[in-house]
């Protein structure tokens, strides 16, 4: 070990309560941070790398604990140090940041309070209290948030969720950490804020000469930020060397099949998909404006969701709608589902008007358009079994159970899952297999229309290809015309016949996928594209030609 | 299955669960155990316990004690558990009406529901008992009746925040009907703290008709501890047992019930429960 190194995993295994699906959560993982460096772990769901980063500050769940191996922190091995030592590591020389900053945040207290708390208990003897807020407003005013004084004084449900990240980070960096250990901190954030917070902490991590250890399951993230990588899986170590090593040069198939994942990795083969004719779908002039009561003296709060806008669907078409979170992207698609009703406007569907519909006639429509939700995991009862789930559509327009559910188990084989599935509950599955249940769910009624609302944001990068691939597929199959809702423009491309891009509530540009990746107009649209993650390394389908070209 | 499995292993539900047994078994055998009429006189006046054929002592008419709590138990237990279907029948249906459609319905249910919660409970079922007549079915409507609000401002919140799920929301894209939404849906998502507040409800059912029959209003055909304590608070002093035992029963009885509404909510409230 040299005086470089900041900490030093040797050959740790976290031992599983019995029953569990394996016995070590991760077996035999060494790894190393130094001074003054990034390492980025990388894996997917279930491959142990949180794991890893809760071991070090012993914050494991109940019946799991480290077997075996050593843990050095600055020489000293913290793997069987007492709770008072941990304790006062915690928050102090080694800190965290997890990903959701919401959940993460204590929903009732003012977040300058929560920043001192971390500083007091820290700091003996006691500061005055002007000293820590002192400190309080430098370290807001350090990560880069407007108005210190005023944002102290905030909760956590005032803050969007790029500014609770960064009150995270605020929090983390109060004691001045040696090491920062940050899990997933931008999987939760829409890609410009991801785009944000990476360089906030790089930069800090610059000035500080910290170490960070950083999981992230995106190697489009590892390409920015990281100055070495650690592939994990299964609860081992794949591989590990330096950024460049593994990037260009990967040795292990594991690693070579998540960096193929990487959306815009692929070079993009688009064939013409002779989308022609009429509109099949027709929105006009769609207006929604939400107004939320603040209170009996307050005046209620009005937020202009979706402005005046229009969107043609052909058939067979895939329309992806690209906008950060509060762009109005969701509600645009919820407005065409009619899960929410507009204020003005209207929406022509086989040139029938989809929102004069009441009752009957519209439950009728309904089968013509279904939705895939954002989050696989709230978007199934979990106390239904998944062929009930797959065969109520169906049988709720009359067709017999028996053969709803030989459908139902036609399609779940279809989306590349076990016949058997359709008598288990969600529960049993994988986010990325949740999702192919909703898929074939939606598709069991056989719609022209599928919207599919941010359908493979919450999935690990690899299982998004997988999904995406799926959906490419079944477009084909069932001619399908698709409005694909997401925030990152690499997932647009890799699907998309035409973008259109929204910004608060209204539409700033359209066009076809390959002209706004190559010619963006908007100021707007050209930082969306700054913001893809790993843009250097993995360019998208516009920017690989122009790479080649001046080659 | 695995919610039975905790229970099994809740120690204060499973010793509520057993003295709630025992006294189901009792209301059960009490036509054996005590074949005659409690209101018959079998022996002396003022009997203390342990006296002759009379475990638990006589009552100022001569009656026999334990005969009166075995058969009383069968009142108790029928009128807290039937007070409490009629209450949850009219507490989930307003409370699924009105949190499942909102706006206008919610407004009007609601304030439905705050004219009862605004009336005190026990005074309203007075007044019912008393115009209606002191029968059984009486009673039993009138519990049901001044029972139901807290039921349905549970069931409400569940709806409201089960509602905007998106599986729920998901069902309603699939076709599925407004009726098969609310019952096939939500509902078995939101059945939990019901059922939890439901068992909390019999244990104050059986309070209220013992108040009741303390006053003189339950049913004069029926024995119940209420009336035994009633008939016996003037002659305390003399004989205790003719008004402690009847309430050591709902003393018991309410606990045992209380403990197993505990443990069915420690179960059923997967946080609770996955501690474990």
């Amino acid at each position: 070990m040299t005086d470089k190194t900041l900490l030093a995993i040797e050959n740790v295994s976290i031992s599983l309560p019995p029953g569990a699906d394996r016995p070590f959560a991760i077996e035999g993982v060494s790894l190393t941070v130094n001074r003054n460096e990034i390492v980025c772990l990388v894996g997917e769901s279930g491959s142990g790398k949180s794991m890893t980063a809760h071991a070090i500050l012993r914050l494991l769940p109940d019946r799991t604990g480290v077997a075996q191996g050593s843990i050095s922190f600055n020489g000293n091995d913290i793997a069987k140090a007492d709770e008072p030592t941990m304790r006062k590591l915690r928050g102090g020389a080694i800190s965290m940041i997890f990903q959701e900053p919401l959940s993460a945040l204590n929903p009732l207290a003012r977040v300058g309070q929560q920043i001192a708390e971390s500083i007091i208990t820290h700091t003996k003897p006691a500061p005055s209290r002007e000293a820590v807020d002192a400190r309080v407003q430098e370290l807001i005013r350090g990560v880069g948030l407007p108005d210190p004084v005023a944002l102290a004084r905030s909760f956590p449900f005032q803050l969007s969720g790029g500014q609770r990240q960064r009150i995270m980070i605020a929090m983390a960096m109060a004691n001045n950490p040696a090491l920062l250990l940050a899990d997933e901190p931008t999987t939760a954030l829409d890609v410009t804020t991801q785009k944000q917070i990476l360089a906030l902490v790089k930069k800090l991590q610059a000035e500080r000469g910290m170490g960070v250890l950083l999981i992230t399951h995106d190697f489009g993230v590892v390409a920015d930020v990281a100055d070495r990588v650690v592939v994990m899986r299964n609860g081992r170590v794949v591989e590990q060397g330096t950024v460049d090593e593994v990037l260009r040069n990967p040795k292990d198939d594991y690693t070579k099949s998540l960096i193929a994942a990487v959306p815009g990795a692929r070079s993009l083969t688009r064939t013409d998909r002779k989308i022609t004719g009429e509109p099949l779908l027709d929105a006009v002039g769609l207006n929604k404006t939400f107004i939320t009561k603040q209170g009996m003296f307050l005046p209620p709060r009005r937020t202009d969701a979706v402005q005046n806008i229009s969107l043609g669907l052909k058939a067979r078409e895939t329309v992806a709608i690209v906008g950060e979170s509060g762009s109005g992207k969701s509600t645009l698609g919820r407005l065409i589902m009619r899960l929410i009703e507009p204020d003005t406007g209207s929406v022509h569907f086989g040139g029938k008007d989809l929102l004069s519909q009441r009752g009957e006639r519209l439950r009728q429509m309904r089968r013509k358009i279904q939705i895939v939700f954002q989050d696989p995991f709230a978007a199934l009862d979990p106390r239904q079994k998944v062929g009930d789930a797959i065969a109520g559509g169906p049988i709720a327009y009359g067709t017999p159970a028996k053969e709803a559910m030989a459908d139902a188990k036609r399609l779940l084989a279809r989306v590349g899952l076990q016949e058997s599935a359709a008598s288990r509950y969600p529960h049993e599955f994988s986010g990325g297999q949740r999702q192919r249940i909703c898929i074939a769910r939606a598709l069991a009624l056989k719609p022209s229309v599928l919207v599919a609302d941010e359908a493979v944001s919450a999935l690990d990068v690899s299982v998004q290809a997988q999904v995406l691939q799926l959906l490419a597929e079944l477009r084909e199959e069932m001619n399908l015309a698709m409005i694909f809702i997401t925030h990152d423009l690499r997932v647009a491309a890799e699907i998309a016949d035409r973008i259109v891009v929204m910004r608060r509530g209204e539409i700033v540009e359209q066009g076809e996928t390959q002209m706004i990746f190559q010619n963006p107009s908007d100021a707007y649209t050209r930082a969306l594209l700054d913001a893809i993650p790993g843009r250097a390394m993995f360019a998208g389908p516009g920017a690989r030609q122009a790479e080649a070209a001046s080659a | 299955m695995s919610t039975l499995k905790s229970f099994l292993r809740h120690p204060t539900g499973m010793i509520g669960l057993f003295v709630l047994l025992a006294v189901v078994i009792l209301a059960v055998s009490a036509p054996w155990l005590f074949p005659d009429d409690p209101w018959d006189m079998v022996g002396a006046p003022f009997q203390p316990p342990l006296s002759e054929g009379l475990w638990l002592g006589s009552d100022m008419l001569g009656r026999d004690v334990a005969a009166g709590i075995a058969h009383g138990a069968r009142i108790s237990l029928i009128i807290g558990v039937i007070s409490t279907l009629t209450s949850l029948i009219i507490g989930v249906t307003i409370g699924a009406t009105a949190g499942y459609f909102g706006g206008k319905v919610d407004e009007v249910m609601m304030r439905i529901t705050e004219l009862f919660q605004t009336i005190p409970g026990f005074i309203l079922a007075i007044l019912l008992v008393a115009t209606l007549g002191p029968k059984i079915s009486n009673v039993i409507f009138a519990i049901g009746i001044v029972s139901w609000p807290p039921l349905a401002r549970l069931t409400r919140a569940e709806f409201m925040r089960l509602r905007g799920r998106e599986f729920v929301q998901a069902a309603v894209c699939q076709g599925q009907r407004p009726l098969t939404v609310v019952l096939r849906r939500i509902l078995p998502n939101a059945i939990s703290p019901i059922i939890v507040t439901g068992s909390l409800a019999v244990a104050s059912a059986i309070l209220i008709e013992s108040a009741l029959s303390f006053m003189g209003l339950g049913d004069p055909n029926l024995m119940s501890w209420g009336f035994m304590i009633g008939a016996a608070r003037t002659v305390i002093r003399q004989a205790w047992w003719m008004s402690v035992f009847p309430g050591l029963a709902i003393l018991l009885t309410v606990l045992a019930i209380n403990l197993v509404g505990e443990g069915l909510n420690d179960t059923l409230n997967p946080r609770i429960s996955r501690k474990r």
